[in-house]
């Protein structure tokens, strides 16, 4: 195997407690992370689709990458892929991806992912050390606990001589100072909550997919890593000179560039350490907690260990007093903050901290916990849910902390007929009151894609909205084009005027460097609809799928522009392909790489499409076309200049819309019908993929 | 993979013993081989190896509360003297607890240089010594290395700053920072107390230093000192010698920044749509 890979992948079988390997080798042409994982799910139950999440024959699969254990900047994510019951109409087959430092013990472990299929009959956890692998009984303790006291009895049971900050002998003449990475789910996932997260550490979810629920429905609590072993690396010296090279597109945080601007606030846009908990408002001294190898640490743990490692959503569904998102001046209000007002305020973050804490204890994942929360609180408002209904959440007064507590335990534990309907997440709450179509329509719950909520406005952030329907899930990669231009110009401080930013977006993004892949205006030739955007969205699901794929974090990479340059140009497109090669000792471009993202991308949708997937079902909710939208500060070309705006107020053209469609199937190598075409995947070397949607009568 | 390069470079190992240091040497043996079978001892070194040892012409230096655990540094580490990535490896160890209280929760143990380096002094074959030729930095060589271990259980530090590499032949050998003498196999820069340190070039938080003063030895804080000026404070975090409400620090942290300065007027284009 070329550098960066261990050679071979973990495959557990819950129900016939086989534990056996598969080699990378086999499947080496998808790169790594994601695109493995995905080849590997297709392989293994492809032809077998469509089935639910919950059937024993899905699999949770969490593939490294070359980059994990290594020095990589910000790669240090997991990718958890599977198919998704928090998803909507149909569990698609999903990613979701979580930070710290699991995919690196298990690349010292020597493994490069790890595949679970079937379901135990009793409850169990998965303990690697090293090359010893063992499905361990669950049932006695660790099962039912919290996500927390799980992480940390499962380490003393791995080796009960690990101590912080001592040396512990893993196997015989290994040691490590290091205490395993465990990754688990909460009581949520246990009872196969459609909300429920797989949690590692205190805060780091990967939320969004209901992933936890699919731990719960194996009888599997937790996976444990860790490994005293090496990743090689293919050419040491050119991967030294990169790490250092790289230094020049970090916040340098001795001495950073232009600090009379970017001083003033902005850290978490501006890639600075800190500022990813936002709940942090009574300044409890902290310190910045980093993923493996991330040179940004936007975390913190902090004197009083709440909310560590918690960042942004994981630190702003619950808000109490005003102390959490916006205390004091932010940009947004989070859902469920009603009341406390007049609340001391280090009292008020202190209890925002906890209930946020809560929430991760009992492993809800947080971006459907706020959708499933606001939900609740339009269907009280409504009268629809309440004293005398059927569904009667019985909740103390909102926005204290009696409420957090309530609403996360009874929707964790599935208590009463409210728990047992609010476990299912918000589309399926919507769905069993016969509401879903008339609220979703309305705009009223604005699962605006798959069952997730609309998180930046879909007309106009076009990559985040288009992106993310054409996809399976909430985007969620910000440093696409959400921190580095709308934030930028949201918040304050324009480094780049919209001109120079559009400019420096189009030489990034190789190959298409169209001038006007950025132009989030609507011009019929550069605008939303325009043949540039098919570019943009194109060039987002592939970096989606091969880079983003590889464990990077969607909070750093990619990276266009940047404030910590001269020229204010990005790492992207050089840094990439400069480690890539370093790591595995290949010869890729960028555009080689976004190729095999173009692949993977279609691999996933013909998966979707074996699942169900239709044109008709890639169409937004009514209100996205009906209703005049919000606003979104973009860089757009109006009246033939180049202007950050807002775009508010739009409505999107169905025809348009369906043509963009059109537009972007082709391009892609898809019918119209948006299945792909056996001429693409033959081309893509996916023959098999292409005989199985034929077989199906799918091919495009 | 480690241990197919050539770990520790002997030329250098020509330290010539003078009849103290043979003395002193040979004296703690016993007490080594005592320790090793199992009866507690302490290796203090006597008057006379602080007399005869010269202190190092380098050390690093840490500051514990800036560290963000990104591991950054154990990976340059192992990259650079074994061309492979691998915190085992590493001779700086950083451990956190995640779940732990600032500033608790991290641990940072790179190699103190000792002024009196019980490795050193207790190394039954004069494997770990002082290298003279590139300024006195307490190493080891590989080669003459017979990974008895005396010298991980004589480091007084938790954890001990020698660490065991499993995979030298034949059973696995001691190995200690060397302030990355001994990296031209994997790094185009040159270490050493004249040059660069893998861990100190690529922290990206800057917690780590390289200083030519010896630092007070009394004391573990004597490694672990202040690395963070007013840019760091500036970014929200709390500066312990000045805190909220003294005027230290400064806001801006978070999202939305906490109210830090107004909002910039966004350009005035009327839409026109
Ligand atoms: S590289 Fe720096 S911040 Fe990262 S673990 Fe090492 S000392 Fe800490």
């Amino acid at each position: 195997m070329p550098g960066g890979y261990t050679g071979k992948i973990l495959r557990v079988n819950l129900t016939t407690k086989e534990i056996s390997k598969i080699d990378t080798a086999k499947y080496e042409e998808f790169g790594g992370g994601h695109g493995i994982g995905s080849a590997v799910f297709f392989d293994l139950v492809g032809g077998q689709l469509p089935f639910t999440a919950f059937d024993p024959r899905n699999m949770v699969i969490m593939m490294a990458s070359p980059f994990a254990g290594t020095f990589m900047p910000g790669s240090g994510r997991t990718e958890v892929q599977g198919l998704g019951p928090g998803l909507y109409p149909i569990e698609w087959f999903a990613h979701s991806n979580f930070g710290g430092r699991f995919t690196a013990q298990l690349k010292f472990a020597g493994w490069d992912g790890v595949v679970v299929e079937g379901a135990s009959d009793q409850p169990v956890w998965i303990n690697i050390i090293n090359d010893q692998v063992k499905i361990e009984n669950a049932a006695n303790g660790i099962w039912g606990m919290d996500t927390w006291d799980t992480q940390q009895e499962i380490s003393r049971r791995v080796n009960p001589k690990i101590h912080h900050g001592e040396w512990a002998e893993l196997a015989s003449n290994c040691y490590s100072t290091q205490v395993p990475a465990v990754v688990c789910c909460g009581p949520a996932g246990e009872r196969k909550s459609r909300v429920a997260c797989l949690l590692h550490g205190p805060g780091s979810q990967a939320a969004l997919c209901g992933f936890g629920g699919v731990f719960g429905s194996k009888n599997l609590k937790a996976i444990s890593a860790i490994g005293s072993g090496s990743v090689p690396i293919a050419d040491p010296k050119a991967y030294m000179d990169a790490r250092l090279w790289f230094r020049q597109f970090q916040w340098d945080v001795d001495d950073p560039r232009d600090p009379q601007i970017f001083e003033q606030g902005y850290s978490l846009i501006k890639g600075a350490p800190k500022g990813g908990n936002v709940s942090n408002s009574d300044r409890v001294p902290s310190r910045a907690a980093a993923c493996a190898s991330c040179p940004r640490g936007c975390k913190e743990r902090l004197a009083t260990a709440d909310s560590n490692e918690a960042v942004c959503a994981g630190t702003m569904f619950a808000r109490i007093g005003g102390g959490g998102f916006g205390g004091g001046g932010g940009a947004k209000t989070a859902p469920g903050a009603s009341a406390g007002a007049g609340m001391p305020q280090a009292l008020s973050a202190k209890l925002t901290r906890q209930a946020n804490d809560l929430m991760h204890r009992y492993g809800l994942g947080h971006w459907q916990l706020m959708a499933t929360q606001s939900y609740i609180q339009f269907l009280t408002r409504q009268g629809v849910i309440g004293k005398g209904k059927d569904i009667d959440p019985d909740l103390p007064p909102s926005g204290t902390y009696a409420y957090f507590e309530a609403l996360i335990r009874k929707i964790s534990l599935r208590e009463g007929p409210f728990g047992e309907w609010a476990a299912e997440a918000a589309a399926r709450m919507a769905e069993k009151l016969g509401r879903y179509k008339d609220d979703v329509n309305s705009g009223n719950l604005k699962l605006t894609y798959w069952g997730t909520q609309e998180h930046y406005t879909t007309q106009v952030q076009v990559e985040w909205g288009y992106g993310s329907l054409l996809g399976e899930r909430d985007l969620m990669i910000h440093a696409m084009a959400n921190y580095p231009l709308h934030w930028m110009a949201q918040e304050r401080n324009q480094y780049l005027t919209a001109e120079e930013s559009s400019k420096l977006y189009s030489e990034a993004m190789v190959p298409y460097n169209d001038r006007y892949i950025v132009d989030y205006g609507l011009s019929p030739e550069t605008g939303i609809y325009s043949d540039s955007k098919v570019k943009l969205v194109a060039w987002t699901k592939h970096y989606e799928k091969f880079w983003i794929g590889q464990g990077f974090c969607g909070w750093r990479w990619p990276q266009c522009i940047t404030n910590n340059t001269a020229d204010r140009r990005g790492a992207t497109p050089s840094a990439e392909p400069r480690f890539w090669n370093a790591v595995t000792g290949k010869k890729l471009t960028f555009a080689d790489c976004m190729e095999i993202g173009h692949k993977i991308y279609t691999l996933d949708r013909s998966i979707w499409v074996l699942q169900g997937r239709t044109r008709d079902l890639e169409t937004f909710p009514d209100y996205i076309y009906d209703k005049p939208s919000g606003g979104n500060i973009l860089p757009m070309v109006i009246d033939g200049k180049w202007v950050y705006n807002e775009g508010s107020g739009r409505k999107l053209d169905r025809a348009k819309f369906e043509d963009f469609k059109t537009r972007f199937y082709k391009f892609e190598g898809y019918g119209e019908n948006g299945y792909p075409t056996r001429a693409t995947l033959e081309k893509m070397n996916m023959k098999k993929l292409a005989d199985t949607l034929q077989s199906k009568d799918k091919l495009g | 993979m480690p241990g197919g390069k050539k770990a520790e470079s002997e030329e250098i190992n020509n330290k010539k013993y003078s009849r103290r240091d043979f003395l002193v040497t040979g004296g703690t043996v016993v007490a080594v081989d005592a320790l090793v079978s199992g009866v507690p001892a302490i290796a203090a070194p006597t008057p006379a190896a602080k007399e005869t040892i010269p202190v190092s012409k380098g050390y690093l230096v840490y500051d514990s509360k800036k560290c963000a655990g990104c591991t950054t540094c154990m990976l340059a580490c192992s990259l650079t003297h074994y061309g492979v990535h691998s915190l085992s490896l590493s001779r700086i160890q950083i451990m956190q607890d995640s779940f732990g209280k600032f500033p608790d929760d991290i641990k940072m143990a790179p190699c103190r240089q000792c002024v009196t380096p019980p490795c050193v002094i207790n190394c039954p074959v004069g494997a770990a010594y002082v290298d003279t030729k590139n300024g006195n930095v307490r190493r080891i060589d590989s080669n003459k290395c017979i990974g008895c271990k005396t010298c991980i259980k004589m480091c007084p530090q938790q954890p001990h700053r020698t660490v065991w590499n499993p995979e030298l032949k034949p059973m696995g050998k001691s190995s200690k920072c060397d302030l990355c003498i001994d990296t031209a196999a994997y790094w185009n820069e040159k270490g050493g107390p004249g040059g660069k340190q893998a861990c100190v070039e690529s922290c990206p938080f800057k917690a780590l230093k390289f200083v030519a003063e010896t630092p007070d030895q009394t004391e573990t804080n004597g490694y672990d000192v202040k690395l963070r000026n007013e840019h760091w404070f500036k970014l929200g975090f709390v500066d312990e010698d000045q805190p909220p409400g003294t005027g230290g620090g400064g806001g801006g942290g978070g999202f939305g920044g906490g109210g830090g300065a107004p909002k910039s007027k966004i350009p005035a284009a009327k839409p026109k749509e």
